[in-house]
């Protein structure tokens, strides 16, 4: 598969790690909506928390991406604890509204302090290069492939920790609170802490999400934009909400499908408006059709996993 | 002294608009048991529809008018192509669980309104339109000092005076605003009670299509019209509704009030930046300390 890689072209190489960087993000939403049953649109300012506290530790402090990065982990985690106080006594609606408004106003700090966020003169961090030992063992990559690289062991720790999470118990106790949390509550799950235990988890990966999004060049109040939180609730929707191959597929889909939109309308004659908006609109409807028709999406209704 | 009355004037004439957009928010909410997320995104198609017209040469009131009936009759068809499917489905495994059966006609508008979103590029390129007021927005001047007050914030307030008594008056004193009430209340008793429930759905997006675009209409002279100029004003509403009380008529109009006096003072004495978390604030309290709002009902659980 690297030797394929290696064969794309610099732009599709850099849709490789932006593909596991959003599975990284959809795995958040996988635990936290199709696994506990919560609904957060907020996703996009955990990813913000990530992303700012890595460039600036990279930046202010010359930490190394390798420390940076992981330190993410636990600052998402952080901010997950204190949204999941909040989203913990909340659900349904509420719930919704409440985090999209989260995903609306954190941004919003980093222009509000900005001396200490840069406001949007943004913070720029990248990669940086191979090391030596890289390059003398698999060759000199380009940049793009270089950016997957740094992110594909991120990613299979991700899909390590929440394949894990799946299949344990707290992974049977989020089901029960997702199914019926009157009947898990009288069983003796503490439904509240468990909740605020799941924004936490949730949260550490949409942090470790955040940090590999900013890294593919800039940091600032416009790269964690509240769509970013739809688009990965879209993909996690279209791929498949309840499993982790969903997660992928959804990564996938939403990385990939304006290209082959293009790619297939490309024979009719459209107008440069319609090309323009034609991928978001049919993303929006494939969203309404799989939600109508069917709601476990491409993984759930071919049955690519075994516990749902 | 100035400020204060300036931001005085202001919050009453943008606290009238939010109180509409709540107010269509808790009427889909009552009358078919969401929030509709994708709700400012039918007053922006909407007021792009009139913007089209008016560009073509029509007069402003047409527009106007043609652009409430516009959301009206977009109200209704996403309630027929999208909310009815949705409430018809058969239980799945995933609609097995009560929270999932919360969460998808969340995702359901969401995704409406980014096609109505993009539909906007399609149609009109989403360029972004200046939207005229009918009447001057320069202050009045009152024994030579120019009042914040404008022409425009009185055909406001009387508009959106207008609305809500009509509203009070159709739910209260008609037939078919009594069967939204007892729809809303209990729809199964409705049902058997002879009331065709899914009109009286359609009839709640209908009229909430076209409050939202009303407050789109208004709401957008002040600032520009692009397909994403009212997403705040979705999420200012939705506070507003939850301040209310998400169950309430009278407390979504009061809960507008109170955001739009919030807003209007924190744009004044602070910076136009700190709206969002200004925003959160309010939402997070009241949502801590009263969840039902101002003036909701009890919060009942069935076991």
């Amino acid at each position: 598969m690297f030797l394929a890689a290696s064969s794309f072209e610099p732009y599709n190489q850099g849709q490789l790690a932006v593909t596991l960087t959003l599975f990284i993000g959809i795995l958040s939403i996988v635990i936290l909506t199709g696994i506990s049953g919560q609904i957060s649109l907020g996703q996009s300012a955990l990813m913000a928390v990530g992303g700012y506290s890595t460039a600036l530790m990279i930046i202010n402090l010359s930490m190394s991406l390798w420390i940076a990065i992981p330190l993410s982990i636990i600052s998402g985690g952080v901010a997950g604890l204190l949204l999941g106080t909040v989203a913990a006594r909340l659900s349904g609606p509420y719930l919704a509204g409440t985090t999209l408004v989260v995903a609306l106003a954190i941004p919003s700090i980093a222009t509000r302090f900005d001396s200490i966020f840069k406001g949007d003169e943004v913070l720029e961090v990248d990669v940086g290069y191979p090391p030596a030992w890289f390059v003398r063992a698999f060759g000199d990559p380009t940049y793009e492939m270089w950016q997957f690289y740094v992110a594909l062991p991120f990613a299979l720790l991700a899909l390590f920790f929440a394949s894990n999470l799946l299949l344990s118990r707290s992974g049977r106790v989020w089901r029960s609170i997702r199914d019926h949390e009157i009947a898990s509550a009288l069983a003796g799950v503490k439904v509240s802490r468990q909740k605020v235990f799941v924004f936490t988890i949730s949260a550490s990966f949409a942090g470790l999400a955040g940090a590999l999004y900013g890294l593919r060049g800039s940091v600032g109040p416009s790269t964690y934009p509240t769509s970013l939180s739809l688009l990965l609730l879209t993909g996690a929707i279209l791929g498949g909400i309840r499993s982790i191959a969903g997660a992928f597929i959804g990564s996938v889909l939403v990385v990939f499908l304006p290209d082959w939109i293009d790619l297939a309308v490309h024979s009719f004659e459209l107008s440069e408006q319609v090309s323009n908006y034609l991928p978001a609109l049919v993303g929006g409807i494939l969203l309404i059709l799989t939600v109508v028709l069917n709601p476990a999406g491409v993984a759930g209704g071919s049955h690519l996993h075994k516990h749902k | 002294m100035d400020t204060l009355l300036a931001a005085l004037f202001t919050g009453t004439s943008r606290g009238a608009i939010y109180a509409l957009v709540a107010m269509g928010l808790v009427l889909v909410w009552r009358g078919a048991g969401i929030v509709n997320f994708a709700q400012m995104g039918q007053a922006m198609f909407s007021t792009y529809i009139a913007s089209s017209l008016i560009m073509n040469g029509y007069s402003y009131w047409l527009a106007f008018f043609v652009a409430i009936a516009a959301g009206a009759l977009l109200g209704v068809f996403l309630d027929l192509a999208v909310m009815r499917p949705l409430s018809n489905k058969k239980q799945t495994e995933l609609l097995s669980s009560a929270s999932m059966r919360a969460a998808v006609p969340v995702i359901a508008s969401l995704g409406i309104l980014g096609v109505l979103q993009a539909l906007a590029g399609v149609f009109w390129a989403a360029e972004e339109r200046g939207f005229q007021a009918p009447f001057a927005q320069e202050g009045y001047t009152i024994a030579g000092r120019v009042m914040p007050f404008t022409s425009f914030d009185l055909f406001v307030m009387s508009v959106v005076t207008f609305t809500l008594i009509l509203t009070v008056l159709f739910f209260k004193k008609t037939g078919v605003g009594l069967a939204m009430r007892a729809s809303a209340l209990d729809q199964e008793v409705a049902k058997l009670s002879g009331i065709r429930t899914n009109g009286v759905r359609a009839l709640s997006w209908a009229i909430s299509g076209a409050a939202s675009s009303l407050a789109g209409l208004l709401l957008t002279p002040t600032s520009n019209l692009s397909p994403y100029t009212l997403d705040l004003a979705l999420i200012i509403g939705f506070t507003a509704a939850v301040v209310g009380g998400l169950d309430s008529l009278p407390g979504s109009v009061i809960g507008g009030f109170i955001l739009g006096f919030v807003i209007s003072f924190v744009n004044y004495y602070l910076t136009p930046e700190d709206i969002y978390l200004a925003i959160l604030a309010v939402l997070v309290f009241v949502l801590v300390v009263r969840p039902r709002g101002i003036l909701g009902g009890k919060d009942t659980r069935r076991v």
